[in-house]
């Protein structure tokens, strides 16, 4: 139990490896570790298994750049500013990404049973869909189920009998333990007490069910600070093992009381990656072709991101357009 | 000036326009609604206004009871949680929320759906081997297992309203009980967990409702569309015995509501 490292975007990429299991903070195009995301695709790393309750532009970007191998989760999209995972939809199609389905409940329950230290989450959500046709195993089908791969259990989901008041059969559904949690958060405390400033998402769980956490944050500032109002907090230092500091981590998706998420730019996104070649430019323009993520920033432009700051008031931008009228 | 709780005349509103009308008609006072992103922001915000001011609204990424200012672009918005009782996670809105018992009404969407309204979000053709993936399940199964009356929101197509969707993200009446595979009804699959089902399903041509053996039947069809256009664009034989008239159009005050005060910017409506 000791304090979180700090330390720069690039040791933190560097502790990710290849293989691993990660997951992430963060609601569709909110409060997502973006600028951490970018880092692993220059990395270069490779055979990712992603498992997310649900997804948005920072993983499909890793999918894009060939970075993952396997996707477990509900949902891929960024929701009315591009309705499906361009790149996840893509690859899947073509057989190179292999996809778990499960309902955005599986994907909570399956997390909080990894948060909580248990074998697995009974619930009696989705029963009756393809979710659970087993024809329709990925996992099962590419021979990962055999026990041998330690983030990959046996199973999809078990139908079983309640033994306690006899009530009606429901699903089992295994934990998940991911190797690494890649959280954005807008404020850490020095000693790592972490703090969200709305929903809290599935953020707390991730960081309880996975092996190694490492938080990306606007800022840090004095645990005291933080300390002074504890029901307002989501984690205790000790859960966290790395920080780092790296203002508009979550560009191009939001941070409520920071900024707003880019509309522009994840529309311009969703209809500019529609092909490998498009998304190798795309990359080439916002991932490689920027030494730092400073400028990222510079490239984005003080004015453009002047209207996504977040009103201090309301929480989100009162001065960025959003509609055509 | 007329009347504005008058309904509106052919050219005075837009598809769309009566689309979250019919779609706010479902909502009852009281109601505890589990809506997503989208038209279905725009109908409960509506009823909100209208008939239904003690409706309250649970967005999936935890806020719960929201008064937003300003219409939100995703349920996860920090305009969803403004003034809300609670800002809260997903586990507590699908479990503490949705599995607990507390919800009145599911409002989704979907891009395929059968007679018995299994409901198809994940991907079109073989799930092995798809031609084309949309988002995935997302809140869409979970809030129709157990809400108790769910509305669909959907296009009407003959290729989207099919005898069997090519993958059941959402369950509907008649479903498959897993591993076996054997059809069964909702009842019998959830068991003491059923709370309800697909209720109503709106399009752009018509409303939809379900019989007691759980099939879909024509319950209205739009201004300015017959009955035989709704079948010409049905993928399996539609029931058309029940039909009660044509749907009613948006008043006046609805859209004005819609336009200058729940959508000013734009956002939704053109």
């Amino acid at each position: 139990m000791s304090k979180p490292k700090k330390i720069t975007l690039k040791e933190a990429g560097a502790l990710v490896h290849d293989g691993d299991q990660i997951t992430f903070s963060g609601f569709t195009i909110w409060r997502r570790p973006v600028a951490l995301c970018y880092e692993l695709i220059r990395q270069g790393k490779k055979d990712l298994h992603l498992f997310e309750v649900q997804g948005g532009y920072h993983s499909d970007l890793l999918v894009g750049a060939g970075c993952v191998k396997i996707w477990e989760g509900a949902w891929m999209g960024q929701e009315m500013l591009g309705k499906i995972g361009e790149n996840l939809a893509r690859k899947q199609i073509a057989g190179e990404v292999l996809v778990d389905d499960y309902s955005h409940g599986h994907t909570a329950g399956r997390l909080m049973a990894g948060a909580l230290g248990l074998p697995f989450f009974p619930c009696a959500l989705a029963m009756g869909t393809d979710i659970f046709n087993p024809e329709y195993d990925q996992l099962a089908h590419a021979g990962l189920r055999d026990g041998k791969h330690r983030n990959i259990p046996a199973q999809k989901y078990v139908m079983a009998k309640d033994p306690f008041f006899g009530r009606s059969d429901c699903v089992l559904l295994p934990a998940v333990n991911p190797d690494v949690a890649l959280v954005y958060a807008p404020i850490v405390g020095d000693e790592g007490t972490v703090r969200v400033l709305s929903q809290s998402y599935n953020d707390a769980e991730v960081i309880k069910a996975s092996k190694k956490v490492v938080v990306i944050c606007e800022e840090i500032v004095p645990d005291s600070y933080l300390r002074s109002d504890p029901t307002a907090n989501l984690a205790s230092g000790y859960e966290i093992d790395y920080i780092v500091e790296c203002p508009w981590a979550a560009h191009p998706t939001g941070s409520q009381f920071y900024y707003d998420s880019d509309a522009t730019f994840l529309k311009d996104y969703n209809r500019n990656v529609r092909s490998q070649e498009a998304f190798d430019k795309f990359a080439k323009e916002w991932i490689f072709g920027v030494d730092s993520h400073e400028e990222y920033l510079e490239k984005l432009g003080v004015r453009h991101l002047e209207e996504l700051r977040a009103s201090q008031i309301m929480g989100y931008s009162t001065r960025m357009k959003r509609g055509k009228r | 000036m007329a009347d504005s709780s008058e309904y509106c005349k052919p050219g005075e509103f837009k598809p769309i326009d009566l689309l979250a009308a019919a779609a706010a008609r479902e909502v009852c006072d009281g109601d505890v609604v589990f809506a997503g992103t989208g038209l279905p922001m725009l109908a409960i915000t509506l009823a909100q206004k209208e008939q239904a001011p003690n409706a309250v609204c649970i967005y999936e990424a935890g806020s719960i009871d929201g008064r937003p200012l300003d219409i939100p672009t995703s349920v996860g918005d920090a305009r969803c949680a403004y003034q809300a009782s609670k800002a809260s996670g997903l586990f507590e809105a699908f479990y503490g929320q949705l599995h607990a018992g507390y919800v009145d009404l599911g409002f989704l969407g979907g891009a395929e759906i059968d007679k018995y309204g299994n409901v198809n979000c994940t991907v079109i053709g073989d799930y092995n081997h798809p031609k084309k993936r949309f988002t995935g399940s997302g809140g869409n199964s979970d809030i129709c297992s157990y809400a108790k009356r769910t509305v669909f929101i959907m296009v009407q197509e003959k290729r989207r309203f099919k005898e069997h969707v090519d993958y059941v993200t959402s369950p509907g009446w008649r479903v498959k009980k897993w591993p076996s595979g054997e059809w069964a009804s909702k009842q019998e699959v959830y068991g003491s967990y059923f709370k309800g089902g697909v209720s109503t399903v709106i399009t752009d041509m018509a409303v939809f409702r379900f019989d007691e053996t759980g099939e879909m039947y024509l319950d209205t069809v739009h201004p300015g569309f017959t009955v035989q256009d709704v079948v010409d664009n049905v993928g399996f034989k539609l029931n058309v015995s029940r039909v009660s008239g044509e749907t009613l159009p948006p008043t006046k005050k609805q859209v004005d509501l819609l336009y200058n005060k729940i959508d000013p910017e734009g956002i939704f409506l053109p």
